[in-house]
C-alpha cells in the first residue's frame, strides 16, 4: 500500500512541477521580447564608447596626425598585424626627420587587445567603435590608417590630453 | 430539431456541384470528376496547412523563447515559409553513398502518404469530409501508424549510426505510445457507442465527449494528448532526432525535397493528432450549442463549422507546442516508463471506469 | 613540511631539495614512481591531487614536473622533478596508475616532447597527431612547415595504441593493443556534433544504447600557445590567455597577471584589485549560466537554453561598457587593469543582481525541480570524490563530489580573503549535484559583488609598469579559481622578457579525461547530459 501512495505522490508532484514549469513559459509568452532589431535600430543603437571594432589615427582638421613613426607599436603587436613604413624626409632648417610614410593595419590579423593604443607614448592611434567592418575580400581588411598627404603635428600643438 | 441557418457553409456549394456534374454527364463521369477535385482540394489544404503550421510555430516558439521568430519576409514575416518552401523546392538532392537506394528513396513517401491517408479521413466542418467511414477511428488510427514504417526504412536504409538508433528509438516509442492512444479513443468509443466520426461529432451536440464522461474522459484525453505528442516525435518525446545527441536521428541524411517530406509530415501529424482530440473530445466541428437556447444557438451557428474546427484545433496545437517548448527530453527508458508504467494500467482501469460510468447511466447526458 | 622532507628522504635517500619558495625535490627517473607512491600513501596528509604535470626541456635534460598537492589540505604543495639526458629515446615511469589525470597529461608530454612514459596503458600521442615529425616544445624543434604540410586526405582513425610495459623481471616490451573490442558498434560523436560543446571527438563504442567504452580524441583546434608564448613578451601573451577558456577569460587572464606582477614584484592598486575581484565574479556568473544554458540544451529544453542566454547578455553589456570586448574582454594587465570603470558601473551591477536573482528563482521553477529534469540528472554520471581527486576535477564538478577544492577558500587571491561567501559542496556527486553547484554559485558570486560593489576605492587602476618587464630567473606557479575549476600558470623564466617554458594548466582537460571513466555503462543520451554537466570549453584543452 506504501509503495502505492508512493506511486500517486510520485506522479502528482511530477506534474505539478510540470505545470510550475508551463508556467513560466505561459509568462514569458506575454513578456516584452529582448531581441533587437539590428539594421533596423542602427539610429537608436548605443554602441558603448570602449567597443574595440578597428583602429583608428585620428587627423584634426588640418590632416594631421600624432604618429611619429616610432614603431612601438608594431613591436607590442603579438601578431604582426601593423606594419609602420616610415621615410626619411629633409626639413626646412636642413635636419633629416624620420617621418611616417604609411601605417598598415590589418584589420584580419588584429586580436583587438590594445597593446598597441597603450604602448603609444603620442597617442596617435586609438580603437573606434565602427563595428560594420564587413567586406567581401580580405585585402580590403588592410587598411591605410594614415590619410593622403598628411603630416604629423607640431608639438606645440599638441593639446595635453588626460590619460584616460 | 431545429434548423437553424447556416450561411456560410459549403454544403450549399458542394450539393449544387454535384447536382450541376450529374446534369450534364453519367454518374460515373462525374463521381471521377469530383474525386479527382477532392484529392486535389485536400493535397492543397495538406500544403498549406502544413506552411501555416510551421510559421505558427516558429512564432509561437519565439514567444516562449523571449524572442520575436521570423520577422523578415514579409510584414512579421509572413512569407517566411513560403520562402522556405521554395528553398527546399529547388534545393539539390544530395545522393548518399552506400545506402540502401530504393528503401532510402521509398522512406519519405512512406512518412507522408501516411499522413495524407490520415488526413483525408477528418471532419474538417458540415459536410466537408472525404470519406466517412463508419470505422472512422479505427482507420485513423490504423492508418497513421503506417509512417513508423518510413521511420524505420529511413533509419535503416541511410546507413548511418546515428540514423539507425534514432530509429530504432522511434520504433520502440511509436509501438507503445500507439497503444495508450488507441485505448483513449476507445474510451470514449465506448461512451459514444460509433466509430463513425461524423457520428461522435454529432452526439456531442450539446455535451463534449470531454465533458459527458468527465474523470474517466478527461484521464483519456490527457492520456491521447500525451500520447499523441509522442506519436508525433515531438516536443519531450523527440527521442528519435534528438538534435543533441543524434544531431537529426533518422532523417540525418535526407537533404532538399526529401527532408521537406519529413519536415511536412512532422507537423502535418501533429495537426492530424490535435483535429482527431478537437473531433472525438471536443465535439469537432460542431458549434457550442446549449438546449433550449435557440437564439444563442443561432448566434453560434453563424459561425461557420470549419472555423469551430480549426480553433479548437489551434487550442489544442497551442498546447502542444506550449509543451514541446517547456521541456527537456525523455531519456528512453523514462520514455518507456512512462507509458509502460504510468499510461498504460491507468488507461486500462480508466477504459473499465468509462465501461461502468456508461452501464450505470452516470455520463452528463444520462444524469440530466 | 619538515616531517615531508624526511618521508621523501626516507623514501629516496639520493633526493635533491631545492631552496625554494615551494619544497622542490629532484630525484632520478627510477626513483620517481616509489617516491610518488609513498606521498600518495601518506596517510596523514596524502598527495594524492596532481595538480600539475608539466614537460620540460631543460636543455641537457628532458622531463617532468610534477605538483603534487593533498585534497584533505590543497595548500601544502610539493614540486617533484625527475628528468632524462637521453634525447633520442627518451622514457619515464607513469605514474597513471597513482593519479588518473596523469594519463592525458603524460600523452599531452609524449606528444610535446617525444618521452614516452613505461606503463601508461595508451601511449598515444594527444593533442597531436600520430605522424607528426619532432616535438614541438622542444628547445631544438624545427617548424619548418614543409615537414609538417597540411593533409589534405582523410585518413581512417586506426583503433591501437602503442605502448610500453616493463615486465616483472624488469624487461621492457613494447606492444600495441586495440582500444575497441571486435565488433564493437562505434559511432563517432564529435568532431561536429551539436553537443560536443566544441570540437572534441568521442568515439564512443555502444551497446544498444548503453555507452561501453569512449575514446577522446582532441587537438582539432591545437594552436600551439604555449610554444607561441615562448617567443612572446608577458604583456602580449596575456591575450592568449583570454582564448583558452574563452568563458572565463577575464579569470585566466587574472592567473598570469598575478603570477607576473608577484615575480616581478609589482604592487597591485586597491582599486585594481576592487575590480579585478568584481569583474571576476561577474565571469563565473557569465561562465555559469552559459554552462547551465548549454546544460539544458544537451538535454533537450532549447528554451531554458535561450533564457540563460538573456541573462548573461546583460553582463556582456556591462563588460563592453567596462573594457569594449564582450567575451574577449582584454581588462587585467600587469599592474592592474587596462580600463577603469565607467561611471554607471555600480548601478548596472546593482540593478543586475537583483534580477538576477529573480532569474534564479525562475530557473529553479522552470528547470530544478521538473520531474523530467531530475530524471535525467540524479545518480546520473556519478562521479566519486576518489575519482574526483584522483583525475583532479576541480571546480563546481569537484566540489559537488563532495571535496573541498575552491582556490578562493584554501589559497586566496585578489580580495577573497576579504569578502565573505560559502564554498558549495554536495556529496552526490552526479549530475543533478553538479547542475545545482552551478546555480548556488551564481547566487554566491551575486554576494561578493554586492559586498564589494559599494566599496571601490579611489585612486589609481593601474600601477607604473616598466616598459619590458622581465622576470628574476625562477619557478612560478599561480592558481586561480575559473569557472571550470583550478586554472593554473606556470613560468619558468631565465631572467628574459619572454618565457623560458609557459605552461597553462586547464581544468576542462581533467573534466574531459573523467569522462570515460563515469559514463561507462550510463545510456548515450546521458553521455551527452554529463558532458553538459561537466562543462568543459576544447579551446582550454586544445591549448
Amino acid at each position: 500500500m506504501r509503495t502505492f501512495s508512493q506511486y500517486i505522490s510520485d506522479l502528482l508532484k511530477g506534474i505539478s512541477s510540470l505545470l510550475k514549469g508551463l508556467g513560466v513559459t505561459w509568462k514569458e509568452f506575454w513578456t516584452k521580447k529582448v531581441t533587437r532589431q539590428y539594421p533596423e535600430n542602427r539610429d537608436t543603437l548605443v554602441i558603448s564608447e570602449r567597443f574595440r571594432a578597428e583602429l583608428v589615427m585620428p587627423h584634426d582638421e588640418n590632416n594631421e596626425h600624432a604618429c611619429t613613426a616610432c614603431g612601438i607599436c608594431q613591436m607590442n603587436c603579438p601578431n604582426g598585424t601593423i606594419r609602420v613604413v616610415s621615410k626619411m624626409i629633409e626639413t626646412e632648417d636642413g635636419k633629416k626627420k624620420k617621418v611616417l610614410d604609411k601605417y598598415i593595419y590589418d584589420l584580419g590579423m588584429c586580436t583587438f587587445c590594445n597593446l598597441c593604443v597603450i604602448s603609444c607614448p603620442s597617442h596617435a592611434i586609438e580603437f573606434s567603435n565602427k563595428f560594420e567592418n564587413a567586406t567581401f575580400t580580405r585585402d580590403k581588411l588592410v587598411h591605410q590608417l594614415n590619410h593622403e598627404g598628411s603630416k604629423l603635428r607640431e608639438k606645440k600643438k599638441v593639446v595635453k590630453e588626460d590619460k584616460e | 430539431m431545429t434548423h437553424y441557418s447556416q450561411p456560410l457553409e459549403f454544403t450549399g456549394l458542394t450539393r449544387w456541384f454535384d447536382s450541376a456534374l450529374r446534369s450534364v454527364m453519367p454518374d460515373f463521369w462525374a463521381i471521377f470528376i469530383e474525386l479527382v477535385i477532392v484529392g486535389i482540394a485536400l493535397l492543397a489544404t495538406y500544403a498549406v496547412i502544413a506552411m501555416i503550421l510551421i510559421y505558427v510555430e516558429r512564432k509561437i516558439t519565439a514567444f516562449f523563447q523571449a524572442r520575436i521568430g521570423p520577422n523578415r519576409v514579409g510584414k512579421y514575416g509572413i512569407f517566411q515559409t513560403v520562402a522556405d518552401v521554395l528553398k527546399i523546392l529547388i534545393k539539390e538532392i544530395i545522393h548518399v553513398n552506400k545506402v540502401d537506394k530504393f528503401l532510402f528513396y521509398a522512406a519519405p513517401f512512406f512518412i507522408i502518404v501516411a499522413s495524407m491517408l490520415t488526413f483525408g479521413a477528418i471532419p474538417f466542418g458540415k459536410g466537408l469530409q472525404a470519406v466517412d467511414f463508419n470505422i472512422g477511428v479505427f482507420y485513423v488510427t490504423a492508418v497513421s501508424s503506417l509512417g513508423i514504417i518510413g521511420v524505420l526504412l529511413a533509419g535503416w536504409s541511410s546507413n548511418n549510426k546515428y540514423s539507425m538508433i534514432g530509429a530504432m528509438r522511434s520504433g520502440a516509442q511509436f509501438v507503445s505510445y500507439e497503444l495508450s492512444g488507441g485505448f483513449a479513443l476507445m474510451t470514449i468509443v465506448v461512451l459514444t457507442g460509433t466509430m463513425q466520426l461524423s457520428g461522435m461529432v454529432e452526439t456531442q451536440r450539446y455535451c463534449w465527449n470531454l465533458f459527458n464522461g468527465h474523470i474517466a474522459s478527461f484521464v483519456a484525453f490527457i492520456i491521447y494528448l500525451i500520447s499523441g505528442h509522442a506519436e508525433t516525435n515531438r516536443g519531450p518525446f523527440d527521442l528519435p532526432e534528438a538534435e543533441s545527441e543524434l544531431t537529426a536521428g533518422y532523417h540525418t541524411e535526407y537533404s532538399g525535397l526529401q527532408f521537406g517530406f519529413f519536415y511536412l509530415a512532422e507537423y502535418l501529424n501533429m495537426f492530424v493528432i490535435a483535429a482527431i482530440a478537437a473531433t472525438v473530445f471536443l465535439g469537432g466541428w460542431m458549434p457550442i450549442q446549449i438546449k433550449g437556447w435557440d437564439a444563442f444557438n443561432q448566434i453560434m451557428w453563424y459561425i461557420p463549422s470549419y472555423v469551430w474546427f480549426f480553433g479548437k484545433t489551434g487550442v489544442l496545437i497551442f498546447i502542444s507546442l506550449w509543451v514541446r517548448w517547456s521541456f527537456p527530453r525523455l531519456r528512453i527508458d523514462q520514455l518507456l516508463n512512462l507509458e509502460w508504467k504510468y499510461l498504460l494500467p491507468i488507461n486500462l482501469v480508466n477504459i473499465l471506469l468509462m465501461v461502468i460510468l456508461v452501464l450505470s447511466g452516470l455520463t452528463l447526458t444520462q444524469i440530466f | 613540511m619538515e616531517k615531508i622532507k624526511q618521508i621523501i628522504l626516507d623514501a629516496v635517500k639520493e633526493a635533491v631539495f631545492d631552496d625554494k619558495e615551494k619544497l622542490t625535490v629532484t630525484v632520478e627517473p627510477q626513483k620517481l614512481h616509489f617516491l610518488l607512491q609513498t606521498l600518495h600513501d601518506y596517510a596523514e596528509l596524502p598527495f594524492d591531487y596532481l595538480v600539475y604535470l608539466i614537460g620540460m626541456d631543460w636543455g641537457e635534460k628532458l622531463g617532468v614536473i610534477y605538483l603534487l598537492s593533498s585534497s584533505k589540505d590543497p595548500s601544502q604543495e610539493i614540486i617533484i622533478k625527475t628528468g632524462t639526458s637521453d634525447r633520442e629515446n627518451p622514457l619515464l615511469y607513469s605514474v597513471t596508475d597513482l593519479y588518473g589525470t596523469a594519463h592525458f597529461n603524460e600523452r599531452e608530454v609524449y606528444a610535446m616532447y617525444g618521452i614516452r612514459f613505461i606503463n601508461n596503458p595508451d601511449m598515444r600521442r594527444f593533442l597531436l597527431n600520430d605522424d607528426w615529425v619532432g616535438f614541438p616544445l622542444r628547445k631544438d624543434y624545427d617548424a619548418d612547415p614543409a615537414l609538417n604540410p597540411v593533409s589534405v586526405e582523410s585518413k581512417d582513425i586506426i583503433d591501437t595504441a602503442p605502448r610500453i610495459v616493463e615486465t616483472p623481471d624488469g624487461k621492457l616490451v613494447e606492444e600495441t593493443v586495440n582500444i575497441f573490442e571486435d565488433g564493437d558498434y562505434i559511432i563517432n560523436i564529435g568532431p561536429q556534433h551539436p553537443s560536443t560543446h566544441g570540437v572534441m571527438h568521442f568515439r564512443t563504442s555502444l551497446d544498444g544504447e548503453v555507452v561501453k567504452k569512449i575514446d577522446v580524441h582532441s587537438g582539432y583546434i591545437h594552436r600551439g600557445i604555449e610554444k607561441l608564448s615562448e617567443s612572446l613578451t608577458y604583456p602580449q601573451i596575456l591575450h592568449f590567455t583570454d582564448r583558452l577558456d574563452y568563458l572565463s577569460a577575464n579569470i585566466n587572464r587574472h592567473a598570469l597577471c598575478i603570477c607576473v606582477e608577484k615575480a616581478a614584484g609589482i604592487e597591485v592598486p586597491e582599486r585594481a584589485q576592487y575590480i579585478r575581484t568584481i569583474m571576476d565574479e561577474l565571469n563565473r556568473i557569465d561562465s555559469h549560466l552559459l554552462a547551465w544554458s548549454a546544460h539544458t540544451n544537451d538535454l533537450g529544453a532549447t528554451t531554458a537554453f535561450i533564457y540563460g542566454m538573456r541573462e548573461r547578455e546583460i553582463i556582456l553589456d556591462i563588460f563592453e561598457k567596462v573594457c569594449g570586448g564582450r567575451l574577449i574582454i582584454n581588462e587585467n594587465v600587469v599592474g592592474g587593469v587596462m580600463f577603469d570603470i565607467y561611471p554607471e558601473f555600480q548601478k548596472d551591477v546593482k540593478a543586475f543582481i537583483p534580477y538576477m536573482r529573480d532569474k534564479l528563482k525562475e530557473y529553479d521553477r522552470f528547470f530544478s525541480h521538473n520531474v523530467i529534469a531530475l530524471g535525467r540528472m540524479v545518480n546520473v554520471g556519478v562521479l566519486k570524490k576518489e575519482d574526483a581527486v584522483s583525475y583532479a576535477v576541480s571546480g563546481p564538478a569537484g566540489r559537488a563530489s563532495g571535496w573541498s577544492c575552491d582556490v578562493r577558500k584554501y589559497n586566496p587571491y585578489a580580495l577573497y580573503d576579504k569578502v565573505e561567501f560559502k564554498e558549495i559542496i554536495r556529496t552526490e556527486g552526479d549530475s543533478y549535484a553538479r547542475y545545482m553547484n552551478r546555480l548556488d554559485e551564481i547566487e554566491e558570486s551575486l554576494h561578493i559583488i554586492e559586498q564589494l560593489i559599494d566599496n571601490i576605492p579611489e585612486g589609481d587602476y593601474c600601477a607604473k609598469t616598466k616598459a619590458i618587464i622581465k622576470l628574476p630567473e625562477g619557478e612560478y606557479f599561480q592558481h586561480v579559481e575559473a569557472g571550470k575549476g583550478l586554472f593554473g600558470v606556470y613560468i619558468e623564466s631565465r631572467g628574459d622578457k619572454t618565457p623560458y617554458r609557459l605552461k597553462f594548466r586547464s581544468p576542462s582537460m581533467a573534466l574531459v579525461s573523467v569522462m570515460p571513466l563515469i559514463c561507462e555503462n550510463e545510456k548515450i543520451s546521458d553521455f551527452i547530459g554529463i558532458g553538459g554537466s561537466m562543462d568543459y570549453v576544447i579551446p582550454d584543452i586544445d591549448r
